[in-house]
């Protein structure tokens, strides 16, 4: 399923609030969290995360993965702790009405 | 690792900016890790590793090639911004650490702020209205093309030769006629009137020819403009045009007044129409514009009625110069078809281009010596900013070093210094906006009338002091001239400090090289400050004692509580033989008042300007050539004006109620005119004449006390003749009140009101308001200098205080030694006073030579004293010197407490 426009920046960050991950991580992590619903493209995600680093929203480091594997680590600043607080309000509330508008019944 | 580094301390580490290729390279490494992570996780969930491998390579969403060229773009993009973001937060974290540091200390901040604000503010306000009032092109249609015309009269003796005459009608015609140099001109004289629309009302204007707005280039605001006819005869049709301001505040801007009749001077005028929006007439003085060929015809055929300035336009192609040789062969001409009956020199014609003319030349020397001792005041607070920041730099010397030491690059520091100097220059001229703006506010009420004393025969007051505005351009010079200076000299020293080695500044900044030279910049910079303001006080202290002296001139009356009001009285409407009954009834009433002490008449008011002056005979004796005669000042008084004004009774007797017409006629001389005309005798019993007056034989009764006509000139040869003898219609009225005379004044009014209110009431002035105007000028011109002077003595005392104080602090170490040796604290403090003393020596010799050069300009601006007053040298040596012993003392005092111990141990 396609994201909503923004949708995919609010989610990363969702994401990074419980623990610095590397990006496969929190592609299995979304994947896993809305039960396989949310599928995100990979080279989506990783330009998401360029695009929140620039801002910086979140923090990198190259790391090492439990398998062994070099991976480049990725941490919630605290202006991205903010930025996450007011776009998932801001989000919640839109989809909120949206499904006010669909689930509205004939009367 | 960049993870988790503040940016600072990267590039405190010295961590290098990734390069292009390391960016692709860690995209694609990146990229790779989320693909290799994907395939063992699918492996790991049980798929073959090629189908975990086609499924990661799915999951990218794009293929891997552009893939990667996407992400090569983003982690460029993400680079350049951070690096931007980077740049901006060190400026602002520059900014704010500037700003903490100025701050940090509030005495170096906000003497600098004041310096700069005053140095930008004073020379932005005194700039604007130079620009105003002599540099900016004339509010006219191509004002070069215009020229002023005036008449020469030649030198007779005393009497030196006078370029500004102006025109008779007939001379003017004479001119109009056989000229071809100008395309068109126009005459034009100042006047006073009488308009009575409800209340009469005493108005100025000017009555121009009916060319004088086509020759300027103005077209009307409402209405129409004269017609051309109305210059071709005689008695032309009453017409009128109300200058804007007027129409403004006398008529309330009523458009349906154009059209209307008005009466002035008994007269209906129609008028039609309104003049452009701020233009009050050449004269700079008109409320209204009347055409001057309204006179009857007999008042134009008099050669000898010189009462018209001429302002022409040259004609296509023709130079000011040509204009000037062809003027000087038409006044030749002028003076061959109507000779001047008088003088055998004949009378010749000058013109100069109306720019020139712009303003009085003792306006334009104020003007111009203000904006020299402001740009005195510029160069000074330049000296001062750049003194204080070299002092400041110098302090840092220490800090700079350390910065350096832990990895701060050279440029890093510049930047830093640069930025707190440009912060230093923002906030300096904001607050130099406010002096700038309260400066020309203050400069726009002057009324050039009063204040400078413009004459009405001099000069035009073509531009209002009102129409000096703020000028931005002289705001952002004036900004951009000391914001150089600072920058200058604050970044000289920085990039030497930058430059010092580590283990000199560390050892407690006493570098020997970098210091001796900056010290002795900054001592070079205190010489010049000082020489600098002791030029401002010289001039300021010549200008105040000038002043003293005009104030303190005995006028040979007391105005204390005297009220004066003019009244215009048409002899035309009264028989001759009922004015001196008129005349007692006024004064009666004016007595009976209330608070009324006494009152009298005089035609001509003290302090006020000239009086009229005449020829003067003895015996009868008619001169037959009256420019060879002695002259006097003619003034005609009722009997009690001398005890009104308290003028002293030198001998014999003053006028009484009995002197009238059909008794022996009488006059009175002051005693400059016994003196002068009967040395060593007594005039009293002898026989005089005087023209104007038509007394060709009178005998003098009494001598009186000098009284002084102007405020800058000696009671010159006077007689006084009585109102009740010798009829006349304009009289000032001076009313003696018990106190304050202004409290009484609508009083009075009133009851002239109930006896002639027919008679219109003007320029109702105290006396002390008259003396106040008389001596404006130079109350003006000594308060600006003297503020000027004063801000100029401060800023120099701190510059003195600046370096002694820095000197001190740097040798801390060398006094306590000196002390540790014995040194007693008397002969530490001299060492310390004794080293500014020298400084402040050797800008004194400087600017004494310097003042004694500069004060000439003010020569003709200076009342009964010599640029090179030698007590007003004396006193500003004396000034200078005790700021600056106090400047230096406070350093000395300091150093003298030093506690070698402590001073020894420092390091």
């Amino acid at each position: 399923m396609a994201l909503l426009k923004g949708t995919l920046d609010v989610l990363v960050l969702k994401t990074l609030s419980w623990t610095p991950m590397h990006a496969f991580e929190i592609s299995t992590w979304i994947e896993d969290q809305s039960t396989g619903r949310v599928a995100i493209d990979d080279a989506a995600l990783l330009q998401a995360l360029h695009r929140l680093e620039a801002r910086k929203l979140i923090d990198a480091e190259w790391g090492v993965t439990k398998n062994g594997r070099r991976a480049r680590y990725y941490r919630l600043t605290s202006p991205g702790r903010a930025h996450l607080r007011a776009e998932s309000e801001r989000l919640v509330d839109h989809f909120d009405a949206l499904v006010s508008v669909l689930s509205a019944k004939k009367a | 690792m960049r993870f988790g580094l503040r940016e600072g301390l990267a590039r405190l580490l010295r961590i290098p900016r990734p390069s292009p290729q390391s960016i692709r390279a860690e995209a694609d490494a990146e990229l790779e890790s989320v693909i290799t992570n994907r395939i063992e996780y699918l492996v790991a969930h049980g798929r073959s590793p090629d189908a975990a491998r086609a499924e990661a390579l799915n999951r990218l969403g794009a293929s891997l090639d552009e893939a990667r060229s996407q992400l090569h773009q983003s982690a460029q993009q993400r680079e350049q911004r951070m690096r931007f973001s980077e740049r901006v937060h060190s400026i602002v974290q520059d900014l704010r650490y500037a700003a903490r540091g100025l701050a940090a200390r509030p005495t170096f901040t906000i003497v600098a702020v004041l310096t700069l604000a005053i140095g930008i503010g004073a020379t932005t306000a005194i700039f604007s209205a130079v620009n105003v009032l002599l540099l900016r092109p004339l509010p006219y249609a191509h004002p070069d093309e215009l020229m002023k015309v005036t008449l020469v009269t030649p030198g007779r003796g005393a009497i030196p030769s006078n370029e500004q005459m102006v025109w008779s009608y007939p001379k003017s015609q004479v001119f109009r006629n056989a000229q071809h140099v100008f395309s068109d001109i126009a005459l034009y004289a100042s006047g006073q009137f009488t308009l009575r629309a409800g209340d009469a009302e005493r108005v100025t204007g000017e009555e121009i020819g009916a060319t004088y707005f086509s020759v300027l280039g103005l077209s009307a605001a409402r209405g129409r403009l004269f017609d051309r006819s109305l210059d071709a005869h005689p008695n032309a049709d009453r017409q009128a045009i109300l200058s804007y301001g007027f129409w403004e505040r006398r008529f309330n801007a009523d458009p349906s007044i154009v059209g209307r009749t008005i009466d002035i001077d008994h007269q209906p005028y129609t008028v039609v129409g309104i003049g452009p929006r701020d233009f009050t007439g050449l004269s700079g003085q008109a409320d209204l514009f009347l055409p001057l060929m309204v006179r009857p015809a007999e008042e134009f055929t008099q050669p000898q009625s010189h009462e018209f300035w001429m302002v022409a336009r040259r004609a296509p192609g023709v130079s000011a110069q040509q204009a000037l040789a062809a003027v000087r062969v038409l006044g030749k001409q002028v003076n061959d078809a109507v000779p001047d009956s008088y003088s055998k020199t004949p009378w010749g014609a000058t013109t100069e281009p109306l720019d020139n003319a712009r303003l009085a030349p003792s306006v334009r020397r104020s003007l111009l010596v203000l904006f020299g001792a402001v740009g005195f005041v510029l160069l000074i607070a330049c000296a001062n900013v750049a003194n204080l920041l070299i002092g400041r730099a110098n302090t840092r010397a220490r800090e700079i070093a350390v910065r350096l030491a832990i990895g701060a690059s050279r440029g890093r520091l510049v930047r830093l210094l640069l930025i707190e100097s440009l912060l230093l220059a923002f906030v300096g001229a904001a607050a130099s906006l406010l002096v700038a703006w309260g400066g020309v506010r203050a400069l726009g009420t002057i009324d050039p009338a009063t204040t400078l004393r413009v004459s009405r025969d001099s000069g035009l007051g073509a531009v209002a002091f009102s129409a000096i505005s703020l000028d931005w351009t002289a705001l952002a010079f004036t900004l951009g001239v000391t914001l150089i200076v600072g920058l200058v000299f604050g970044l000289v020293p920085a990039i030497g400090a930058t430059r010092a080695s580590l283990t000199d500044a560390l050892k407690a900044g006493r570098t020997k090289s970098t210091r001796v030279r900056r010290g002795s910049l900054r001592r070079a910079l205190v010489v010049v400050e000082v020489a600098l303001a002791i030029v401002l006080l010289a001039g300021s202290g010549l200008m105040l004692r000038s002043l003293t002296k005009l104030l303190a001139v005995d006028t040979g009356f007391d105005g204390t509580n005297v009220l004066t009001m003019s009244m215009s009285i048409p002899v035309e409407g009264n028989a001759r033989d009922s004015m001196p009954g008129f005349y007692e009834q006024l004064l009666d009433r004016v007595r009976a008042v209330p608070g009324v002490v006494d009152a009298s008449m005089s035609n001509c008011a003290p302090m006020s300007g000239r009086c009229s002056s005449t020829v003067i005979w003895f015996d009868g004796h008619v001169p037959e050539n009256p420019t060879r005669a002695p002259s006097i000042g003619l003034n005609w008084v009722s009997p009690t004006w001398f005890a009104t004004m308290k003028v002293p009774l030198r001998r014999g007797r003053t006028f009484t109620g009995a002197d009238r017409l059909g008794t022996p006629v009488v006059a009175v001389v002051n005693d400059v005119a016994a003196k002068k005309f009967w040395p060593g005798a007594s005039p009293i019993g002898k026989h005089i004449g005087a023209g104007m007056s038509g007394m060709k034989d009178a005998e003098v009764i009494g001598v009186v006390g000098g009284v002084r006509l102007r405020a800058d000139s000696a009671p010159k040869p006077d007689v006084y003749i009585s109102y009740l003898q010798f009829p006349r219609g304009g009289t000032t009225l001076f009313v003696r009140a018990a106190r304050d005379p202004s409290a009484i004044a609508a009083d009075v009014r009133r009851a002239i009101h109930e006896i002639a209110p027919q008679y219109p009431i003007f320029n109702v002035k105290t006396m002390a308001e008259r003396t106040a105007a008389a001596t404006a000028s130079s109350r003006f011109s000594a308060a600006l200098l003297g503020l000027f002077a004063l801000t100029a003595l401060s800023l120099a005392s701190i510059g003195i205080y600046g370096v002694m104080a820095l000197a001190v602090s740097a040798r801390t170490r060398e006094i306590g030694v000196r002390i540790a040796l014995g040194a007693d604290r008397q002969r530490v403090q001299r060492l310390v006073v004794g080293e500014g003393a020298a400084l402040v020596a050797a800008g004194a010799v400087l600017g004494i030579a310097g003042a004694l050069l500069t004060t000439r300009v003010l020569a003709s601006l200076l009342f009964d004293l010599a640029p090179t007053d030698p007590p007003t040298y004396v006193a500003i040596v004396l000034v200078l010197g005790g700021c600056a012993l106090a400047a230096s003392w406070i350093p000395a005092r300091r150093a003298s407490r030093v506690d070698p111990v402590t001073a020894l141990r420092a390091d």
